[in-house]
């Protein structure tokens, strides 16, 4: 199962997202994934618990969001949700379609508390 | 203590896409057509490439990356037929970037016509993962049985070609050729499906032709790029 190789990853960008925004604490990871994601959430969150505290040395949260699976239809812009991972147009069928969401593991934002710095140089 | 919340907004992987997008440029601007071939284990992915390595044989040139969790096995069956380097990723499930470049390395960075890369047998980890491959090509035996597509559907969307494996046990099975074709494309209606046996070398001419195709297609494509 790569959930762990995944939730590392994620945990590296967020080390360092937080580190240019000078925060001290980590609260909560805001992540989306969907039905073509190619990730099973229980593994995810299993992995995350157990890594996660070990990475950013303190406990966070993981505000892990399930988002349905859409696409575009190419010929005549229909957007619509793939249901049973049939990937054709349901307006005018055509098999020319393009995902627009939940085909991969998103970081949406990161909430944090910063220490407020006594000279107020926060940049 | 101030509370704000940073919007990042980002694919996980997208640096890893970004990694990926590059190294398929600099092979496919040589001429180097990237192959990554996945399936369950056992489907046959070595089986078909020594079969392909012996049709190629003095005409076109290959190397192959072999993707195991322990072992060199897949590696001693095809280096006497073609160059060949074992990644060994130690109990992880599929391969990342890193260990390809690493393989391709390992061999001399060899400018061949075709390369390709024996993923892990899995039919989901890998499909999350990009090899910088110009072609994705998913297989799928007789024996696996033809419901596969609708319970693997990433591997399948992400796929470009379909290699239905082990044709000559056909006759004694229920496999429904028709009904995988139909679940795959389903899934992907572009996918180019083919059938192959690698042991009694049935299909193999198709195989090779359309991978002689893609590879036409390739060069046609940096030839254009080039000269624009």
């Amino acid at each position: 199962m790569h959930e762990r190789s995944l939730v590392k990853k994620l945990l590296q960008q967020v080390q360092q997202i937080a580190a240019a925004e000078q925060a001290d604490v980590i609260e909560e990871i805001h992540v989306q994934i969907g039905p073509l994601a190619g990730i099973e959430p229980l593994l995810f969150e299993t992995a995350f618990a157990e890594l996660a505290n070990l990475t950013l040395g303190a406990p966070c949260r993981l505000h892990l969001e399930l988002v349905p699976l859409t696409a575009c239809c190419a010929d005549c812009g229909e957007q619509f949700e793939v249901i049973n991972f049939e990937f054709r147009c349901p307006v005018c069928l055509a098999d020319s379609v393009h995902t627009l969401q939940g085909d991969e593991v998103k970081l949406i934002s990161i909430t944090v508390n910063s220490e407020d710095s006594l000279d107020g140089a926060r940049t | 203590m101030t509370r704000h919340t940073i919007i990042v907004k980002k694919d996980v992987q997208a640096e890893d896409k970004a990694n990926a997008e590059m190294e398929r440029e600099r092979l496919g601007r040589r001429g180097t057509l990237v192959i990554n071939l996945l399936s369950s284990p056992g489907s046959g992915k070595t089986s078909l490439l020594e079969a392909t390595a012996r049709h190629f044989a003095g005409r076109r040139t290959m190397a192959v990356l072999v993707g195991d969790l322990e072992t060199d096995r897949d590696a001693q069956r095809l280096s006497p037929l073609v160059p060949t380097a074992q990644l060994t990723t130690g109990g992880a499930c599929h391969l990342e970037l890193p260990l390809v470049q690493r393989g391709l390395e390992a061999l001399g960075d060899p400018e061949v016509d075709f390369l390709f890369i024996e993923n892990v047998g899995n039919l989901v980890c890998p499909a999350s993962h990009d090899l910088a491959e110009h072609l994705r090509v998913v297989l799928i035996s007789t024996t696996e049985g033809d419901d596969k597509p609708g319970k693997y559907p990433k591997m399948f969307r992400t796929s470009q070609a379909m290699v239905i494996t082990k044709t000559d046990l056909l006759p004694h099975l229920p496999f429904s050729v028709a009904a995988v074709t139909e679940d795959a494309l389903r899934i992907q209606p572009k996918l180019e499906i083919m059938s192959v046996s690698a042991l009694n070398e049935s299909g193999m001419s198709a195989w090779c032709d359309f991978l002689e195709q893609q590879h036409q297609q390739l060069l046609a494509a940096y030839h254009e790029t080039a000269t624009r």
